[in-house]
């Protein structure tokens, strides 16, 4: 049940706006460097758009129903002492281990969505001060001190299947599922509803306050799997984990084409986002950037990547109305 | 009846606030307060020496950690301890520049401050700084890299925070090293990753993008030190690929192992429980009538290079530097009380 404001995904003009760009920088990076099409650089460029795109969720879930969260980061380090408690403190199997840090990120979103809708008070602010809380609550338990994880753990974040990262194949599947719950199926399409116009929302008989509160769960999911998934990757529980995920969800949600306002998200965009992210990161390392300006080369990439986009938008615009 | 009722419960409040403060039996603060500027493995490993002071000589040290590695929040606990009374403090400077303002302050309220961890810009109000000699440091790791590599070859040189001067006097030791060797140079410098996370995407893109290319890779802060051992850990796991030589600084777990199990060769152990003792010594020194021998000193609390072969044992040879340079702290650094 779309509503007037809201888009249903697919390979629309803006995504393939963006697999443009993306492409445009994959023919660069290969025509610059010998060594970028070897296996190994694809291994690693491929593991890392995985943790983007989990990162990116985290935050998209919350933008398509109109809302925000600055925890997503907070989350993820509080799932990782949850999990390094369990691994080394309290010596649990790992399945236990993983379920159990995963449920706290679930716990964590769907406090976040309730504090939200039940009190009714602005995402930012609810999001800024359980960011607070969770990051608190990381440092006192862990006192900054990362947990040992099992040489078995790291399988999956290490480990690759035809060289091709597990991470990589996991996050594969689960945005062809993303992308189909918000395609297909009428729980996806109430939370675009939700993000597009809440109130013709409500009138077509949505639970609004409901479809937020399972946003943020399943943002609190996508944080606690991504902090789950890089614990194996590093084979360590750090307690910093997370602390630079604010920028990265949404810089590439947002260049994936999610919309700030709400109602809008393609899984196929987010995709591209951390494709387009991850390349230009390693393209400044290819061309030996100045790490002094790093940043600013960064940015000024991102900003002329989004640039791009909007001027084929505009283009395309004025093409119809002819 | 309302206004009546709340003009009564402020007084009575009131009241009570005076009669607990005057009757409340003066508690003695311990004379030392060290802080740590958020829950941080260095600062773990500080507290420790901290610790083993107050066993050894019975005195009390106040341990206060902040919330954020800054110098704002640094400024904004410490001067809220200043008004508690104690007499001398053992603080490590956030901002090298900012720093001082705060030391001066102290100093000012009749507060003796020793730093520790990091130098402040100099001058500086404090009498001494207890830290690692960090361009030794640097040119000691690089020194042991080249070694390592055979006297030739390609460097990964990987810094960690641009903003930070430290950094400069790093990157200025290990060029001035490479400089002496006619075979070797830096192939590249990476820099600005104040997380794991960053330190691992740029170092697995600096190793892709020259996987031919470099010999040896060299990181002088803690972040790029565990973000390398994990990738170099993956890296070695292939045996086809070529042999990467490794030098890092600092210890985590995740370095030590790498170590052990030969998937990096060494990195260097700075003393940080001895950053902290000292300190402490030195305060009470100080507090017992011992003044400074020069306006200003820098001790440094030393190094040990950690390999397979003293990865279970280095901390041992840690600990006899801190006992070497406190055996030393009276003759070397002070003069006896008047």
């Amino acid at each position: 049940m779309p509503t007037s404001a809201t888009k249903r995904p697919g390979i629309g003009g803006r995504t393939l706006g963006l697999i443009i760009s993306t492409t445009l920088l994959f023919a660069v990076l290969s025509l610059l460097s010998q060594s970028f099409l070897s296996s190994y650089t694809m291994f690693v460029i491929s593991r890392q758009m995985a943790f983007y795109v989990l990162i990116a969720l985290s935050q998209a879930f919350c933008l398509v129903v109109g809302q925000m969260s600055l925890a997503v980061g907070a989350i993820g380090s509080l799932t990782t002492i949850v999990l390094g408690l369990g691994l080394e403190t309290w010596n649990l199997p790992a399945g236990a281990a993983v379920v159990l840090a995963l449920g706290v990120g679930v716990l964590a979103g769907l406090l976040n969505g309730l504090l939200i809708t039940r009190l009714k008070i602005d995402s930012f602010i609810v999001t800024l001060s359980m960011m607070f809380i969770y990051m608190g609550l990381r440092s006192g338990i862990s006192g900054g001190s990362p947990y040992k994880v099992p040489e078995s753990f790291r399988a999956v974040g290490q480990g690759s299947l035809l060289g091709i990262p597990y991470v990589f194949l996991l996050v594969a599947v689960l945005l062809g599922l993303v992308g189909f719950m918000f395609r297909s199926t009428v729980f996806g399409r109430r939370l675009l509803a939700t993000g597009g116009n809440a109130a013709a929302a409500r009138l077509s008989g949505i639970e609004t306050g409901r479809m937020v509160v399972w946003a943020h769960v399943l943002s609190g999911a996508f944080a606690a799997l991504a902090a789950v998934l890089w614990a194996s990757k590093l084979g360590s529980a750090a307690p910093e984990t997370g602390d630079d995920w604010l920028i990265v969800s949404f810089a590439v949600a947002i260049i994936g084409g999610t919309g700030l306002n709400g109602g809008v998200i393609s899984g196929l965009g987010i995709f591209m986002g951390s494709a387009i992210f991850m390349l230009i990161k390693h393209g400044l390392v290819e061309v030996k950037a100045n790490p002094y300006y790093a940043n600013s080369f960064l940015g000024l990439l991102i900003l002329l990547a989004i640039v791009i986009d909007r001027v084929r938008q505009i283009y395309s615009d004025k093409q119809k109305g002819t | 009846m309302k206004k009546s009722i709340a003009v009564g419960v402020v007084v009575g409040l009131a009241a009570a606030v005076i009669v607990v403060n005057v009757t409340r039996k003066k508690t003695s603060v311990e004379p030392i307060a060290w802080y740590g500027m958020m829950p941080h493995p260095y600062k773990t490993e500080v507290r420790s020496g901290v610790e083993r002071f107050e066993q050894e000589t019975g005195v009390r040290v106040l341990k206060v950690v902040g919330q954020q590695w800054t110098q704002d929040n640094e400024n904004v606990n410490v001067e809220a301890l200043s008004t508690k009374g104690h007499k001398a403090f053992s603080i490590y400077p956030g901002d090298p520049a900012g720093a001082n303002a705060l030391f001066a302050q102290l100093r000012g309220r009749g507060q003796i401050v020793v730093s520790y961890g990091a130098e402040p810009d100099l001058p500086t109000p404090v009498a001494f700084t207890v830290a690692t000699d960090i361009k030794a440091a640097a040119m000691t790791a690089a020194e042991r890299l080249i070694e390592m590599m055979g006297g030739r070859g390609r460097i990964l040189n990987v810094l960690e925070l641009v903003t930070d001067i430290n950094t400069k006097k790093r990157d200025d030791g290990i060029r001035e090293v490479v400089a002496r060797y006619p075979g070797v140079s830096i192939i590249q410098t990476i820099s600005d990753m104040t997380q794991v996370s960053e330190a691992t995407v740029k170092i697995q893109s600096a190793l892709a993008a020259r996987m031919d290319e470099i010999d040896g890779i060299i990181t002088t802060g803690y972040n790029p030190t565990i973000a390398a051992a994990s990738v170099l850990t993956e890296w070695h796991r292939d045996p086809k690929r070529k042999q990467i030589r490794f030098i890092g600084i600092d210890t985590g777990e995740t370095v030590l192992q790498a170590i052990r199990d030969g998937s990096i060769d060494a990195t260097i152990a700075q003393n940080p429980p001895g950053h902290g003792y000292i300190s402490c010594l030195l305060l009470q020194r100080l507090l017992d009538g011992w003044t400074p021998a020069r306006d200003y000193q820098f001790i440094d609390a030393g190094i040990v290079v950690v390999t397979r072969d003293n990865v279970d044992s280095y901390a041992a040879e840690v600990r006899k530097i801190t006992d070497g340079i406190a055996a030393d702290l009276n003759a070397k650094y002070l003069r006896p009380p008047q």
